[in-house]
């Protein structure tokens, strides 16, 4: 019976301390009960392999210790979806910006990467682990101290109401507000923009005189073109607001084509000189190479902002392929546009 | 993991889930004699409905806690054995738990 007491033993260190004695009493009857019946049935003792047999049925110390234990977790099913999303939030708020944004200073800031040598960078890296620890840890706190109040339980389960549930909101539908307020916004950019920046040798802005690089009439024409390629998809989106795989794509290629030419202008050093009746020469000089230096500071902020533009209308891309790959209808029927709850006005 | 491995698994999860309701009834009807875990567990085997003792014993306690068994520790055959009974709670409980199971089970014959 030597195995048998092992097994017993084992079960033993995992009980509540109270029941203990009185489930292990129980279950060893059991076991000795099974082996007592197959002793009979055989007219022999029971080997050590045949015991063996009976208690791996049973199954492990541990797997049947674990059945008298009250349900034990952190978070329940009730809270786990909240405490989930609160986690995502951290995760896609702050550390996936904070990546990249020090990935970006790395890769394109050379002063970063002077001033922050190794030792500084496994630093950061640190700071930033910590964060995410401490985060963690109170968030799971916070979520297991309301998994046992009874009063927070209540209030998710029984104080709510249909009418203050956030209404559906259809994805791939294009608000037809947003359209004319992208045309008109593009609009006034574009007047203003040609009126002061229209490329020659020099740029009267206001009182002062500034010179811009030769560089500056490529990006004159290309933000031109591309504020006209955004008008024709905001067009198209007016009166067809339904996100279509073509239309998307386009806003990809055009959103993905600006931010490149916007993070160039920061590193193009596009300002070549500043004249005012106030500034000496030397000062505008300093000037100058002022507001060159910090557009070129802002370039990882910009690509990140670049680089979240761009995922968000390729994960449209995706969503709308998706629909297509399933077979789901991207937009109601033709007739439905008329529906002012559809069309969005 | 295959597709048939995967519905294999699929119908065991469904089937424990189906078997998990049914067996606290079992065990009160059975409990109207008193009995000891191992005799019990023979006796719901003989009737086709096969229990592991990792199961029967917390369900006992489980029941047992909620006041619907009573039991109590006896020497029989020069060992202590403990033996379960239902307790006026339990039998009541099981009166109601056995109309609803006969309305289930006319439904499901419905059903199916």
């Amino acid at each position: 019976m030597e195995l048998l007491d092992r097994y017993l033993h084992a079960i033993e260190f995992w009980l509540p301390k109270r029941q203990r004695q009185d489930i292990i009493a129980e279950l060893s009857e059991d076991l000795r009960s099974q082996i007592d019946e197959k002793e009979n049935e055989l007219g022999r003792k029971l080997n050590d392999a045949e015991v063996e047999a009976i208690l791996k049925r049973c199954g492990s110390p541990l797997a049947v210790a674990e059945r008298y234990l009250p349900p034990g977790h952190l978070i329940g099913p009730l809270w786990f979806p909240l405490y989930r999303f609160v986690l995502k939030v951290m995760l896609f708020g702050y550390v996936v910006p904070w990546l990249l944004v020090w990935i970006g200073f790395l890769i394109f800031d050379p002063a970063y990467r002077a001033a922050n040598p190794r030792f500084a960078q496994i630093h950061n890296l640190w700071t930033l682990w910590l964060t995410v620890l401490y985060f963690f840890f109170f968030t799971t706190a916070a979520f297991a101290f309301i998994e046992r109040s009874a009063d927070a339980q209540a209030r998710l389960l029984e104080d709510w109401n249909p009418r203050k549930l956030p209404p559906v909101r259809d994805p791939n539908r294009i608000p037809r507000f947003n359209s004319l307020f992208e045309i008109a916004a593009i609009t006034v950019f574009n007047v203003w923009f040609v009126s002061l920046f229209w490329p020659r040798p020099v740029i009267d802005l206001y009182r002062a005189q500034i010179t811009l690089a030769p560089v500056w009439q490529v990006f004159f024409a290309g933000f031109l073109v591309l504020a006209a390629a955004n008008t024709a998809i905001a067009a198209a989106n007016l009166f067809r607001p339904y996100w279509t795989p073509l239309r998307a794509s386009f806003r990809l290629l055009s959103d993905g084509l600006g931010g490149a030419l916007f993070c160039w202008l920061l590193k193009a050093q596009v300002l070549t000189g500043i004249s005012t009746p106030s500034l000496s020469a030397s000062k505008a000089a300093e000037l100058t190479n002022l507001i060159n230096l910090w557009m070129a500071k802002t370039l990882p902020w910009a690509i990140v902002c670049v680089v979240g533009i761009i995922c968000s209308n390729g994960y449209r891309i995706v969503r709308l392929w998706r629909a297509h790959q399933a077979g789901t209808p991207i937009a109601p029927a033709v007739n439905d546009l008329s529906n002012p709850m559809v069309n969005g006005n | 993991m295959s597709q048939s491995n995967e519905n294999h698994d699929v119908f065991e999860n469904l089937r424990l889930e189906l078997r998990r309701g049914c067996l606290s009834l079992a065990v009160l009807s059975q409990l109207r004699t008193e009995r000891y875990g191992y005799t019990l567990r023979k006796a719901l085997a003989e009737q086709g409905l096969e229990i592991d003792e990792g199961t029967l014993y917390p369900l006992l306690r489980r029941l047992e806690s909620q006041g619907l068994l009573t039991s109590v520790w006896r020497e029989e055959e020069k060992r202590n054995k403990r033996f379960y009974r239902l307790s006026p709670e339990g039998k009541l409980m099981l009166k109601q738990l056995s109309s609803e199971w006969q309305k289930i089970n006319a439904s499901l014959n419905g059903i199916l």
